[in-house]
Formats: C-alpha cells, structure tokens, sequence
C-alpha cells in the first residue's frame, strides 16, 4: 500500500514538472553540438559505425550538459562537448583530425563566449592536444583573440600545457584518406582540365569540424569550433573554424552559432555573424536567419551546415549536405542525436 | 541610358592613433602627407583609366607597403623578438572572393601574396611558414627579415619593452595598419588593408587585419570597409561586416554605420581606432575614435583631401 502511494506521488510529481516545462521554462538550458557535416548517408555507414558516430555526440552532449545542470557557465559546456569531440578519433578535430599536404594535424580551433562579448582562437597548432582549451586560454591569459602556429604554441607552453608529438594526432583511416586525395590530385593533374573539377569533388567528401553552442543558467549564450581543416590541405591554410564570425561566433545581445563545411565560403560570407545580424537587424526567427544564410551559401556554391541557438533557447541545426552529424539536449529532457537528412533533430 | 555609374572613388587611410598635433614637426607632418599622397593618387589614377577597383586598392596599399613611415611592409612594426611580422588581406566585392595572409617574415608586399591567394589558391588565408611556401611557388622573391627593420621602430620597441607608451614618443609614428577602399566606373567594390600590427607583439599574434568581415570586408551593392584600430576588439566586433550588415538590413546610411561602429558598439568594448568606407554609389565615409587618423579620399566629382586630425 505503501509502496502504491509513493508511485502515484512520484508520477504526479512528473506530470507536475513536464506541466511546467510545457508551458514556459524562464531558464532554459540548452547544449547543441555537431561533429561535421558531409557525404554522411545511411547506404554508406555500417551499424558499428552509426552507434560509434552516436555514442561519440551523445558522450559530447552529456559532457557539457553536465555542467550547465550543474550551475557551469556556457563556456565551460561548449569546451567539454568540443574537448570530448576532439578526444574521439572518429571527428575531425584534435585526435583523429584530417592530415594537411605533408601529413601532420593542423589544427584551429576558436570560443567565444557571448557575455562581453570575449574571444579566443588559434590556428595551425601542430602539437596542443586540444586546440580549444588553448583557444580559452588565449581568450582568459592574453589580451589577444588570435594567435597562430608557433607563436601559439610558444604561448601553450608559457600557460604550462603539455605538448604532445605530431604522432598523437595521426590515425590510419586518416591516412588512408590523405593517400586517396594525393591519389585523386595526381589523377586530376594528368587529366584534361575540364574534368578536373569532377576529379575534385569526388575527393571531397569529409568536411569534418566539430562544435558546440550553449545557453546557461545566467542567460549567457556561448559558441566554440575546433577542426583539422581539410585533408591534404596547404601547410599554413586556415579556414573559417577559428574566425571570429566567420565559423563562430556568440553575443548575448543575438545569438551563438558554430559552422562546419567548406570554409572558405563561411570565411567570405562571414556566415556565423551573418545569421546573428540578419536576427538583431531584420528581426528574423533565428531558424529563417540560418535558412536565409545557408540559401545564400547555397547560391555562392558551398556547402555545409549550421547549428544556432538564441537567448531564448531556440534552437536550430540546419545543413544542405547529405547529413551532418548533430545533437541536443536540453532542461525540457530532450537528448537526441542526429546524423541524416530528414532524421530529428 | 547607361547603366554604368559615372562615379569612381577611393578612400585610403595610414593607421589610427593618438597623434598628438604639438609633437609631429611640420617636417614628419609633409612626409606622411606626401606618402598618403602617393598612395591615392596612384590608385586613383588606375580608377581614372577605367580600372578596377581590386587594382586601385592593390596599387595604393602597396605604395604605403613600400613607404616606411607606415606601419606595413617596409618600417612594420616589430614584434617582441624584433622581427617584423605582417598581415594583409583583400577583397572584391564583384564575386565576394578574398585573399589573406598573416604572419608573413619574407614577403615585401603581402598586399600582393594576399592577391594571390585569392586568384591562384582554393583557400582564403595562408598563415605562417606555409604562406611563404605558396609565395615560393607563386615566384615570389622573398626578402630578409631585416629589410622590414628600421631604425625608428626598433627604438619604438625599446622604447615600448623599458614600458613607454608608443604614443609617448616624439615624433609619434603611424601605428595602426595601412588600408584601401574603392568603387570603380563599373560600380565595383574592393577593399584592402596590410599591417604590422602592434609594437612588441607576441609573435603569433594576428589582428583584424587580415581577417576578412573584421578588418577588410567589400560586397558589391552594399560597401567596402577596410579597419584600423585596435584589433582585438574590431575582430570581436566582426566590424567591417557588421557596417556592411547595418547598411544592408537596417538601411543605415555609411556614416551612421560607421559612427555607431566606432563610437557605440566599439566604444562600449572598450577600443578605439577607425575606418573608412565606400558605398555603391561611390560616397567616401571615413571616421574614428582615437585622437587621429592618416587618411585621404579622392573621387570623379573632384573631391581630394589629405587629412590627420
């Protein structure tokens, strides 16, 4: 008998707090995260391969989720998903990131946190085991947001972090891809050049970056990125992850955004920043601001996916490749991860 | 009925900072003025004979390269280590394509590697040793770090490392960065800016020179805006783009975008410096918040000046 009241009060105790977050929560909580946007179809994954992808962003969003549940700040969740991320060899960020020309990591990494607003970035970092929390660091310890190769590691080791040898960074499917694009640039370079292009986009596939945006308990909203970039890229080539405003980009007064796909048309369109003006200025829905931004990169020929969220915990996750891999969790219980197009979320 | 507008026009400007009238001898004063001289009507006269603005700002960017009074190319300000250490980036606002470089030891033009990579390259911004490497393969010839070097900037880095301000010296120096906008007869954008950045810099450091949206940015129809200032706080400010979006979405006049950039939003970050600008129709804005700013303008209806203050 006993037992039977202590189950009927916990069950009107349920419907009591999913009644309220019904209804309005005035404190949302909220963690999206994307692990990279591409060739991503279900003809092509094996079920290992799935639950690999899924467990990866699910350990990600229980990482930062973790924190903001327990009163962490948007900063601290965005670094813990995208530090998890950068962990898993499977994504295209520290550990398992994509080889450059000469087969090394480059890595870029960039967070901004949208109270103040404050930044920090690095790029081409061969030996920081995890490009996000030196981007942090240069945004807490230097009065600078960007800081690149050399200098930025000279500037780890000043911060006292531990460097890692190229190695660590290396996997083999990585570098079974590099062998395949050095194999398709030397089959593009003996063709006619008409058909180059063809040649170039079949060697494209992966455009891997991993990034995270969150929503506190204060109200503030926060974005970081983090990539290796493209596979067999130049030594020295930089993409939008770690622009400000380009591929990340937070301010409290707008929105949070993190982008992944091809970089350089994020850098020239200034996409991150661009689905925040057109929100702050044309007072557009945040989810018509990131549809707007990603027909313009449609128009320009590029290619990839964004994942927003605002002040008031709308989110958006939006990409016109054949899939990005994707996940949110949020104070209303949702935790979902997503990896398809027409999948939810 | 032509299409074809009939105004062309360009703005430069040679750095942002505090530039106090008293300590800059008429002597120094006529130099400057007669590099940013240079600098607008060489660019200039490639608008007057119908080319393109991405020519014209290339042509007066590098004239303030190759000028060692500015803060660029040659007579850079030195980072920390006393090498010179420099970033640049274009754009046009025809197709919205882009190049940039930064932390450049060897190459005497960045303005012109920036070019390059936008025309030769799949990317937009090579940094470091790496660009060098493109550069070489571009034909490049690069040069020793120590034809950056001069005499008044390594004592401005002493100066700066015995924990003077820069702005305390007499003369002052431009300190800031070089920069370029244009409309040409076809109604075309660009923008392009090159720097040092900052006196005892951490090696490393990149400003908002080079990243396009914060320091340079130019869309046909909408503006070109090219940024000097703190950079730090432009690139937070995503400042170029944010102009040309202020245009754009809220039909903010150039002037007002650039006053509420520089005297609302980058003010309320806690810096200062300046930017010049040019819309579709080939009207020049320049403002700024720091004590002055090199910079001059120049356009088809006959208007050319040279200003500091």
């Amino acid at each position: 008998m006993r037992r039977v009241r202590v189950f009927v009060l916990l069950v009107v105790m349920a419907a009591a707090v999913l009644a309220q977050a019904a209804v309005a929560d005035p404190r949302p909580l909220v963690l999206v995260i994307h692990g990279g946007a591409g060739v991503i179809e279900r003809a092509r994954m094996t079920p290992e391969k799935e639950a690999g992808y899924r467990s990866g962003l699910s350990a990600a969003l229980d990482a930062g989720y973790a924190l903001l549940e327990h009163g962490g700040s948007s900063v601290d969740a965005v670094i813990a998903a995208v530090r998890t991320l950068e962990d898993d060899p499977l994504f295209n960020a520290g550990r398992g990131a994509v080889l450059n020309h000469e087969g090394d990591a480059e890595l870029d990494a960039a967070i901004m946190d949208g109270n103040g607003p404050h930044a920090g970035a690095v790029a081409g970092v061969r030996h920081v085991k995890n490009p996000i929390e030196l981007a942090r660091l240069v945004m807490e310890k230097s009065p600078h947001v960007l800081l690149v190769a050399d200098g930025a590691e000279e500037f780890a080791l000043e911060q006292g972090v531990v460097l890692v040898p190229r190695s660590y960074f290396r996997t083999a499917a990585r570098e079974r891809e590099l062998e395949e694009a050095r194999r398709v640039e030397q089959a593009r370079a003996a063709q006619p050049p008409a058909t180059r292009h063809l040649a170039r986009a079949a060697g494209e596939g992966s455009m891997g970056t991993v990034g995270a945006v969150a929503l506190d308990s204060a109200g503030n909203l926060a974005a970081a990125t983090s990539t290796g970039g493209l596979t067999n890229k130049l030594h020295g080539r930089v993409g939008d992850s770690p622009l400000i405003g380009a591929g990340t980009f937070a301010n409290n007064e707008s929105c949070a955004v993190s982008g992944t796909g091809q970089g350089e048309y994020y850098i020239r369109a200034v996409v991150a920043h661009d689905v925040c003006a057109l929100l702050e200025y044309r007072r557009l829905t945040l989810a018509a601001a990131v549809d707007e931004v990603i027909r313009k990169l449609q128009r320009s020929g590029g290619q990839g996916g964004i994942i927003a969220l605002d002040r008031a915990g709308h989110v958006a996750m939006r990409f016109n490749t054949p899939g990005m891999y994707r996940g949110v969790r949020d104070s209303r219980g949702r935790r979902v991860t997503g990896m398809y197009q027409g999948e939810q979320p | 009925m032509s299409q074809v507008s009939p105004v062309y026009a360009i703005a430069i400007h040679g750095g942002a900072g505090a530039v106090p009238r008293a300590t800059l001898s008429a002597l120094r004063e006529r130099a400057y003025r007669a590099g940013l001289e240079a600098a607008l009507d060489g660019g200039y006269a490639v608008l007057a004979r119908g080319g393109s603005a991405l020519d014209a700002v290339a042509t007066a960017v590098r004239t303030l390269e190759d000028d060692p009074g500015f803060n660029a190319g040659r007579g850079a300000a030195l980072t920390r280590d006393g090498a010179a250490e420099l970033d640049a980036a274009i754009m046009d606002g025809r197709q919205m394509r882009a190049g940039a470089v930064a932390s450049l030891r060897h190459v005497r033009n960045p303005i012109e590697l920036a070019r390059r990579v936008m025309e030769k390259s799949r990317h937009v911004l090579l940094v470091g040793p790496g660009a060098e490497e493109f550069a070489l393969e571009e034909q490049f010839v690069l040069v020793p770090n120590s034809y950056f070097r001069t005499a008044e900037r390594l004592e401005q880095l002493e100066a700066e490392q015995r924990g003077q301000r820069v702005s305390d010296l007499v003369p002052p120096a431009p300190q800031g960065t070089v920069g370029a906008v244009a409309r040409d007869t076809h109604g075309n954008l660009a923008a392009a800016t090159s720097t040092g950045g900052m006196t005892n810099k951490r090696p490393g450091r990149v400003g908002d020179s080079p990243i396009v949206g914060a320091g340079t940015y130019a869309k046909n129809g909408v503006c070109a805006v090219s940024a000097t200032g703190h950079g730090e706080y432009f690139i937070r400010a995503v400042a170029a783009y944010h102009v040309c979006a202020a245009v754009e979405y809220r039909g903010l006049t150039l002037p007002q975008a650039l006053h509420e950039m520089l005297h609302v939003i980058l003010k309320g970050l806690g810096g200062d410096g300046g930017l010049i600008a040019v819309d579709r129709d080939g009207a020049v804005a320049m403002d700024f918040s720091s004590e002055g700013m090199f910079r001059g303008a120049r356009d088809a209806a006959g208007r050319r000046e040279i200003a500091i203050y």
